[in-house]
């Protein structure tokens, strides 16, 4: 591009509406991170639904490929900010909105693991317990553990948020539809056993993250092979 | 009465470059380039004098032991960026009476 050339009006437009196009066009999400979180969330999800189903242990905490995965986004996080040559003002946003996210996230966990604990020693103090009654009376009262009843759909819908915020921002499709169809999702599961929420949580992981993630890569792959 | 189009902006090639800056962040000298078509010794003039001009932000770091260059619009160059398309889109009207 030449800078001599005296522009007409018109031909300032063009040139104006033709950078800010390319400069909307010009970044693409490798879709790594996408893919990675949806497939670790979908595996731990539909595995803890066929653990807690058929009664059997996989002999580790499936949950902890989820903790594994921090270390590969970081990485991931340092390379794609190392090649992006553009930095855009929503960027800053969104890495805020994903950050608070991942705390929020893990004080459900915290809360999860910590709470039932704490409860019954409180009311163990206050000289109670809580037993499980029959009400046909067909066996005896059994004292149980205080637990937090279905917190898997507390997940699935901080699933959704981020996601959403993403999806609007963005403009993209793939994660406004996935947030939505999850929040349905969450509604579906305050109404199912906690067993089947897992598996509503697996699909939300599927939808939020995955699907997006495949697609936002084979967008970065085109582009790529484009530039070449 | 017409304004008049700011001589800085009313050139191809920076113009081209704020248009590319209005948007984003920030962006590399090289990112720039690559959109511009425009050769590194020409660019390098022009972001100059947008630079002079206050219009942009110019920083110069080593980022894995290669210098890299980036450039953001200042508020400076958004009023003067708007200021131009105004002014565009009055010629344009009168154009079309």
């Amino acid at each position: 591009m030449a800078d001599q050339k005296q522009l007409t009006e018109k031909e300032s437009l063009d040139l104006i509406t033709n950078m800010i196009q390319k400069a909307k066009g010009s970044y693409h999400e490798t879709g790594i991170g996408s893919l990675l979180w949806g497939t670790v969330v979908t595996v731990a999800s539909v595995v803890t639904y066929f653990q807690r189903t058929y009664d059997f242990s996989i002999g580790f905490d499936i949950w902890l490929i989820v903790l594994g995965a921090i270390i590969p986004q970081i990485i991931i996080s340092v390379q794609e900010k190392k090649s992006n040559k553009v930095k855009k003002y929503e960027d800053d946003a969104l890495n805020a909105v994903w950050l608070v996210f991942g705390i929020t996230i893990f004080g459900l966990n915290i809360y999860q693991i910590i709470v039932p604990d704490i409860t019954n020693e409180f009311i163990k103090q206050e000289g109670w317990q809580l037993t499980k009654h029959y009400l046909d009376s067909s066996k005896a009262d059994e004292p149980i553990s205080t637990f937090t009843p279905s917190i898997y759909s507390l997940f699935i819908l901080i699933y959704a948020l981020p996601t959403l915020v993403t999806g609007i921002v963005k403009k993209f499709k793939p994660m406004l539809y996935g947030a939505l169809i999850t929040y349905v999702l969450f509604i579906g599961s305050c109404f199912t056993i906690s067993e089947y929420d897992f598996l509503l949580g697996g699909v939300a992981a599927l939808i939020c993250w995955f699907i997006p993630g495949v697609i936002l890569r084979r967008k970065y792959l085109a582009q790529q092979k484009a530039n070449v | 009465m017409f304004k008049e189009l700011d001589p800085i902006l009313h050139s191809q090639l920076r113009l081209a470059v704020v248009s590319l800056l209005i948007g984003v962040k920030e962006a590399e000298f090289t990112f720039i380039r690559d959109k511009t078509n425009a050769t590194a010794g020409n660019l390098s003039v022009q972001v100059q004098k947008l630079k002079d001009a206050g219009y942009i932000e110019v920083t110069k770091q080593f980022k894995d032991n290669y210098p890299q260059t980036t450039c953001k619009i200042t508020s400076k160059g958004i009023e003067a960026f708007e200021a131009y398309v105004q002014a565009l889109q009055q010629y344009l009207q009168v154009g079309k009476e």
